[in-house]
């Protein structure tokens, strides 16, 4: 047992995200054929020993409820500590209008909560990233250097520099400086996880609540940098987040990489999710498949290439699906034609109809649409 | 807490006619249909007839399904009230208790924990079949006709009657004779082996079925004719779905292959959904290359090569160049570049090595030498041809039918 606690943030819904974010945040954003966005968090997690997490939501958090429940598909539905939901509101008086702006004030939504932990270490992150993360590693980096605060960032880029956060390194891995939305050679992105003690947690809050600061980047990582140890944990490998549609698009394409499934998917710290029980995929005999990535219940009789099938979506004889992300439910009648589509969730595209987006502009199309 | 109806389910079966494959599990824990074992069936069953209760007895090699079971969270059966429960043979004071002697004692054995039901009706269930079915209209039927027992009949061709326990009914199918494998068969209506006592009424016939000494105390062999005999309520109850007994390996692949044509068991229909407990991990994967036809594929499968007419089970890895056809590669199998496996069942975990020939199709063989090839585990070594009907085990040496 190594003592840590984690925090999830899954308040925020990306904008650019556009109708992908309409009914759910982006932590609860389906991805990679089976999973939400805040899956891979929750199972680092999972899989590095913590015991208990606090996931902290504001709005649109009905699909988020309806995928965690009581957390037993990750093992977190316990007696005492496990899975525990804050929406806002949650205790007296410390929700806001208009969401959370920042971390800081996430968090002294729910600080009667924060002082409850029962745990030294507390891991903070956002839960709309697609990684495979040994917290655990990032802990023992934490306490041989006896930092402050340990934040972990990559050197691969991964999004827009102006909704990213830079850190400056020594060679040993100090920050020396952290810059919000402006990138410089040589710094490396932030991934938005943290590790610092639950004592330093509470005074950070507090402080900054007492001076009306919100942004954990901006009012803790960068105004205290003189005064805190801050140090940087490196990760070189995959880590995905999703800012806008195309950015959704060409992560989920990128999955059908074996290298890159391989290190999201690695056998040993395994993704867990909400089982449904579907049956098996079932092919008929004309179909046709290549390059794709397709999960349980599907019901393939036409034809799909270099795209990711999310479960139960029925692919017509005689349809086409090219370059498509489909999500749960999607249904191709015979004769459809599909390319560079993503269709939300129990999206009917009717027979004969041709739907064609771009690469670099791919379709999406609302969920429960009929077209 | 009473229960209207409580569930036994037998599963204590060695299934000894499925070889290798049952060599470190019971019966009901063999793999099924890409996603499930065939315990999977009858619970599923249950919970969808509304039984929430089901014992499950176990005796031969019960690791694998005790410990795929676990509180019956995947069936929705954790409950605070009844739920399932494993009921191994146990001993009590003095040489009372054993293992279990017939499917009639190891029910007399647990009468404690039917008991403490008190339930009205008792479902007995065996773990061997493959089927969809209502039990909540065999417990109507059996309460309208007020019967002591009623017994799950299928009608089967003529032909084959001979092969199976036959009712012989009235024209209110109210059963008056009951032969076991008749030679000149009455009737076509075959047992089924799912029963519904009165509780109280099988009560008094399992003490009597005990304390006869000749008595192999078995259902089909002295419970059922010791309660004809005695001129009981028996009413054959009709079911026209599909069901197998998949207890050889003929009919292990003929039910995944009639399961392929979804015209007989559709799995897919979510009407009646089946459940099951399985890993989880991610999509499976078609490679640029991968030919898939007719076929069913479970999440963590990486195909690169050629599936036809086949079931796969999680996680199976098709190499590039290798041919599947008409087969069952059950979880973790790998097939290797340019190995070919057709008409063949490979267990969990198998790796066919490069090259090698599992199994040939029914034309190349005459027809005395050919059946399904069973690979019981472990590896085979790159270009070793398996003919058909051969099965081997863990360590890849033969198995002799």
């Amino acid at each position: 047992m190594n003592d840590m606690h984690g925090i999830l943030f899954a308040y925020s819904a990306g904008s650019r995200l556009q109708q992908l974010v309409e009914h759910r945040t982006t932590s609860s954003l389906p991805f990679a054929g089976r999973y939400r966005l805040i899956d891979f968090m929750l199972s680092n997690m999972v899989n590095s020993g913590i015991p208990d997490i606090g996931v902290i939501m504001h709005e649109n958090y009905q699909s988020l409820l309806d995928h965690l429940g009581s957390g037993k598909d990750w093992d977190l539905s316990r007696k005492h500590g496990g899975l525990k939901l804050l929406p806002p509101f949650a205790y007296t008086g410390n929700g806001r209008q208009g969401g959370y702006r920042g971390k800081l004030e996430a968090l002294s939504g729910v600080y009667s909560y924060l002082e409850k932990i029962r745990q030294e270490y507390v891991v903070l992150a956002n839960g709309d990233m697609a990684v495979n993360l040994p917290l655990e590693k990032v802990l023992k980096a934490h306490l041989d250097h006896c930092a402050d605060i340990t934040a972990v960032c990559t050197r691969r880029t991964r999004g827009t520099p102006a909704e990213s956060t830079y850190f400056s390194l020594l060679p040993d891995g100090r920050i020396t400086d952290t810059a919000c939305g402006h990138y410089q050679e040589g710094s490396f992105e932030s991934l938005d996880v943290y590790i610092l003690s639950k004592s330093l947690l509470l005074n950070l809050v507090d402080y900054c609540s007492g001076h009306n600061q919100y942004s954990f980047e901006q009012d803790v990582m960068q105004r205290m940098r003189e005064s805190l140890l801050l140090y940087g944990y490196e990760w070189d490998g995959y880590a995905a987040r999703f800012q806008c549609i195309a950015d959704y698009y060409t992560k989920s394409m990128e999955l059908l990489d074996p290298r890159i499934r391989q290190e999201l998917f690695c056998r040993d710290r395994n993704i867990r999710t909400r089982d449904y029980s579907n049956p098996s995929t079932y092919y008929g005999p004309d179909s046709s498949c290549q390059n794709s990535l397709i999960s349980d219940g599907c019901l393939i009789e036409g034809r799909a290439e270099n795209s990711i099938l999310f479960r139960s979506v029925v692919i017509e004889p005689g349809a086409t699906v090219t370059n498509c992300v489909l999500m749960q439910g999607t249904r191709v009648q015979s004769g459809a034609v599909m390319k560079y589509v993503i269709a939300d969730k129990r999206v009917t595209v009717h027979s004969g109809r041709v739907l064609i987006g771009h690469e670099t502009y791919p379709l999406a199309i609302s969920k429960g649409s009929v077209i | 807490m009473k229960k209207e109806c409580i569930a036994m389910l037998l599963a204590g079966g060695q299934g000894s006619r499925l070889y290798v494959l049952t060599k470190h599990m019971a019966k009901p824990a063999i793999p099924f249909g890409g996603k499930y074992r065939i315990i999977d069936f009858p619970l599923s069953n249950c919970v969808n007839s509304g039984i929430d209760t089901v014992g499950v007895l176990t005796q031969y090699r019960p690791l694998e399904l005790n410990s795929y079971i676990g509180n019956g969270q995947s069936w929705d059966l954790d409950r605070i009230s009844g739920g399932v429960h494993i009921l191994p043979p146990y001993v009590r004071e003095g040489s009372a208790g054993t293992w279990y002697k017939g499917t009639a004692n190891a029910i007399y054995q647990n009468m404690d924990f039917i008991e403490q039901y008190n339930p009205e009706y008792v479902l007995i269930l065996s773990g061997d079949h493959v089927y969809k079915m209502d039990y909540s209209e065999m417990l109507d039927a059996h309460k309208k006709q007020e019967a002591a027992c009623t017994i799950s009949v299928l009608e089967v061709p003529r032909e084959e009657a001979s092969r199976f326990g036959i009712m012989n009914v009235n024209e209110e199918d109210l059963i008056y004779e009951f032969e076991e494998k008749p030679k000149a068969p009455k009737s076509n209506l075959a047992s089924m082996g799912i029963y519904i006592f009165t509780w109280s009424k099988l009560r008094e016939y399992l003490i009597a079925d005990e304390a006869n000494a000749r008595s192999k105390n078995d259902f089909g062999a002295d419970v059922i004719p010791a309660m004809l005999g005695a001129g009981e309520r028996m009413l054959a109850f009709r079911f026209s779905g599909y069901w197998k007994d998949v207890g050889t390996i003929e009919s292990l692949w003929d039910a995944n292959m009639d399961m392929l044509s979804r015209n007989t068991l559709n799995l897919l229909d979510q009407s009646w959904p089946i459940y099951a407990r399985s890993p989880t991990r991610p999509p499976h994967y078609t490679g640029n290359e991968a030919i898939i036809h007719h076929s069913i594929i479970t999440q963590g499968c990486e195909i690169e090569g050629t599936v036809e007419n086949s079931v796969l089970f999680h996680s199976v890895t098709v190499e590039t160049g290798a041919e599947v056809r008409y087969s069952i590669l059950m979880p973790g199998v790998t097939v290797e570049a340019g190995a070919v496996v057709e008409y063949a069942i490979v267990a969990e975990g198998s790796r066919i090595g490069a090259g090698a020939r599992v199994g040939a199709p029914p034309g190349d063989t005459a027809p005395e030498d050919w059946g399904v090839a069973v690979v019981g585990g472990g590896a085979v070594k790159p270009g070793r041809v398996i003919p058909p009907k051969v099965m081997v085990d863990r360590k890849g040496k033969e198995v002799v039918r």
